[in-house]
C-alpha cells in the first residue's frame, strides 16, 4: 500500500461521495477567486459525430488542483486528455486551456504533457529530453534559431535540477533506449517537471514504476503544484492510488458501472 | 431454443482462387510478349552470336588498363604502386568522388525538403508541393540528368556531380521523408503541446530519433551513386563510364570486359563496406556495438 509523504501539506474537500459533476461549485472559496486553468463547458469528446465518447457539462480546474480521470479503458480518458492539450479537435463546445480558447494553444510551456507511451526521442540521451521541456519553459526567444544555438543557463539549471529529483543523476547522458520502463517515466516526468508549467497533463505516468519509486514521483511532483500553484490533471487506471493522490477524482461513466446513468458522461467524486 | 451464437462454417474461402489468379497472369505476360516478338528465331540465334562474341571479340580480358599511362609520366614509388596511374584506377577513383560529392550535396538539399515533405511536421499542401518539386526530380534517372548537364556545362565529371547529385535529392528525399513519417507520433505530441517551435522540433526530435535511418539511407545513397556513377560516364560526365565508353567506340570489348570486372569487384567490396557500416545504425544491435575494425577485417584476422 502507498502513503503519500505527511511532510507535504495539502487540502481534502470534505468527506468521500459521489455525486453527478457539478463544476467547481463544492470548492472552498480561495480556489474559486483564481481564473480556472481549465474550463470546459458542454463539450462534447471523441473521433467522430456519430460515436461521441463524453460529454462533459461543466468542468473547471483551479490553480493548485490535482484532479485525476478515472474510468474503465476505453471510454475516453486519453481522449479527453488529448481534447485539452489541443491534439484531438473536440466535436462541440467551450473550451478554455490557460486562458487561450482550443483551438488557439496556449503559449509556449505553459502545458506540460506527459502522453502514455511517453514521447520520449529514444535515440538521444536524459539531459537531451529533459532540455526539450526545460527549454520550452525557460528559453523563449522570439527568433526561433537562437534556442538551438544558444541554450540558455537557467534552462540548463533547470533540467539538471529535475534530471536528480528524480533520481537519474548517473543516468544523465545515457541513451533513452537503455533505461528500462521505470526509468523512462521518471524521464519523462523530469522533462515536464524542468518545464515549470502551468498545468500537467499525465496519462498513467505511475505504471511500471515499484511503490518506492511511486512515492518518490508523486512526492516531487505534488511538491511542485503546491508550491508553483499549478494544476495537476492525471489519468489513472488504480483507483486506490489515485484517490491518495488527487483532491478530486473525475468519473469518466459510461453506464456500464453505474446503472443509473444512461447517457455518456462525466462526474465528480470527492474524496 | 435461441441460435444466436451458432455461426454457419463453409469451406469457401477466396484465398483458394489465389493460384488461378497467378496462372491467368502468366498467360497475360505471354500473351504481350509474343505480341512484341516478331520472330522467335532470333532467341536462339542468340546463343551462337554470344559464344563468337566471348571467344573473338571478348576474351581474354585486356588487362593492359591497370598499367600505367605513357603519359603523365607515373612518378609513383614504389614501383609496385604504379597501378594507380592506370586509367581503371583514375576511373574509379574519379567514380568514387563523383558519388561522395554528389550524395554529400544531395543531402545537404534534399534533408529540408523531406522536412518539409513530411506530413507528420506539415500541413498538407506544404508537404505536397515539397513532395511535387521531389518527384520531379526523381522523374528522369541520372543518366537523363548526366545529358542534359553535359549539354550545359560541357563533358566531365561536373556535369557527372551535378547530375547525380539533382537525382540524389529526389531519391533520398523520398527515402528520408517516409523514414520521417514513420517515426512515432508521441514525441511530436509532446513538444507541440510544450510548445516548441517547428524548427526545434525537426533539430532536437526529428532528426535525432530518426537519425538512424537517415544515416544508414545516405550510405546507401552512396553505394547506389557508386553503382551509377559507372553508367553515367557513358553519357560523357565523367568517371570508369568514360573509358568505358570511349573502348566501346574502337570496339576494344576485351578491354571493356576488364572494366567491367574491375566494376564488379569493387561494386562488391563498396555493397559489403557500406551493409557493414550501416549494420551499426539499425536497431537494437544490443548494448555493445561492433567496432569499426570488424567492418574492415573479417572475424578470424582480428581474433589472432
Amino acid at each position: 500500500m502507498l502513503f503519500r509523504n505527511p511532510s507535504i501539506p495539502y487540502k481534502r474537500l470534505g468527506s468521500p461521495k459521489i455525486i453527478i459533476y457539478s463544476g467547481g461549485d463544492l470548492l472552498e472559496k480561495d480556489l474559486q477567486q483564481n481564473e480556472p486553468i481549465i474550463l470546459l463547458k458542454d463539450m462534447v469528446i471523441g473521433y467522430s459525430k456519430e460515436e461521441p465518447l463524453v460529454q462533459i457539462p461543466n468542468l473547471k480546474i483551479y490553480p493548485g488542483e490535482i484532479v485525476a480521470i478515472v474510468g474503465p479503458s476505453g471510454v475516453g480518458k486519453s481522449t479527453l486528455m488529448k481534447t485539452i492539450a489541443g491534439l484531438v479537435k473536440p466535436i462541440s463546445g467551450y473550451a478554455q486551456v490557460c486562458g487561450k480558447i482550443i483551438p488557439e494553444s496556449p503559449l509556449r510551456g505553459k502545458l506540460g504533457y506527459i502522453p502514455q507511451d511517453l514521447g520520449l526521442v529514444k535515440h538521444a540521451s536524459v539531459i537531451h529530453n529533459v532540455m526539450l521541456g526545460a527549454n520550452a519553459g525557460h528559453n523563449k526567444s522570439i527568433i526561433p534559431f537562437i534556442p538551438i544555438i544558444l541554450p540558455s543557463l537557467k534552462a540548463k539549471e533547470e533540467a539538471t535540477k529535475s534530471i536528480i529529483s528524480m533520481g537519474l543523476k548517473e543516468k544523465m547522458y545515457e541513451p533513452i533506449k537503455r533505461l528500462s520502463g521505470g526509468q523512462q517515466r521518471r524521464v519523462a516526468t523530469a522533462r515536464t517537471l524542468a518545464q515549470a508549467p502551468e498545468l500537467i497533463m499525465a496519462d498513467e505516468f505511475l505504471s511500471e514504476l515499484d511503490e518506492e519509486t511511486i512515492a518518490m514521483v508523486i512526492g516531487e511532483v505534488i511538491e511542485y503544484i503546491k508550491i508553483s500553484n499549478a494544476a495537476l490533471l492525471v489519468v489513472e487506471h488504480d483507483i486506490a492510488r489515485a484517490r491518495i493522490m488527487a483532491d478530486r477524482l473525475l468519473v469518466i461513466d459510461d453506464g456500464r458501472i453505474n446503472p443509473f446513468i444512461t447517457e455518456i458522461t462525466a462526474m465528480e467524486v470527492e474524496v | 431454443m435461441k441460435n444466436d451464437d451458432v455461426v454457419e462454417v463453409s469451406l469457401f474461402d477466396w484465398r483458394y482462387f489465389y493460384p488461378v489468379l497467378f496462372i491467368f497472369i502468366f498467360l497475360f505476360t505471354i500473351i504481350i510478349f509474343n505480341g512484341m516478338i516478331n520472330d522467335w528465331g532470333r532467341l536462339s540465334n542468340g546463343i551462337g552470336v554470344f559464344r563468337t562474341f566471348l571467344s573473338e571479340d571478348v576474351l581474354p580480358p585486356d588487362w593492359t588498363v591497370l598499367e600505367p599511362l605513357t603519359y603523365p609520366v607515373c612518378t609513383v614509388e614504389p614501383r609496385i604502386l604504379d597501378f594507380t596511374c592506370s586509367r581503371a584506377w583514375i576511373g574509379m577513383i574519379e567514380t568514387l568522388k563523383i558519388a561522395f560529392v554528389a550524395t554529400v550535396f544531395g543531402t545537404i538539399l534534399s534533408l529540408p525538403i523531406s522536412l518539409l515533405a513530411a506530413r507528420n511536421l506539415n500541413t498538407t499542401e506544404v508537404s505536397y508541393i515539397a513532395r511535387f518539386v521531389l518527384a520531379s526530380f526523381r522523374s528522369f534517372p541520372s543518366l537523363i540528368w548526366g545529358i542534359f548537364f553535359v549539354i550545359l556545362v560541357g563533358i566531365g565529371p561536373t556535369a557527372g556531380v551535378l547530375a547525380m547529385t539533382v537525382y540524389t535529392v529526389g531519391y533520398l528525399g523520398k527515402l528520408q521523408y517516409e523514414a520521417i513519417e514513420g517515426m512515432s507520433k508521441s514525441p511530436l505530441e509532446a513538444s507541440e503541446v510544450m510548445g516548441l517551435t517547428k524548427l526545434e522540433t525537426a533539430f532536437q526530435v526529428v532528426l535525432p530519433e530518426s537519425a538512424n535511418d537517415l544515416i544508414s539511407q545516405i550510405i546507401f545513397m552512396f553505394e547506389y551513386n557508386f553503382r551509377h556513377g559507372t553508367v553515367i560516364g557513358l553519357v560523357g560526365a565523367g568517371g570508369i563510364g568514360l573509358y568505358i565508353d570511349t573502348a566501346i567506340k574502337y570496339l576494344e570489348y576485351d578491354r571493356v570486359i576488364a572494366y567491367l570486372i574491375i566494376i564488379f569487384i569493387v561494386v562488391l567490396i563498396m555493397d559489403f563496406i557500406s551493409i557493414k557500416i550501416r549494420s551499426l545504425f539499425t536497431e537494437e544491435v544490443g548494448h555493445s556495438r561492433p567496432k569499426w575494425r570488424e567492418v574492415f577485417f573479417p572475424a578470424w584476422m582480428i581474433k589472432r
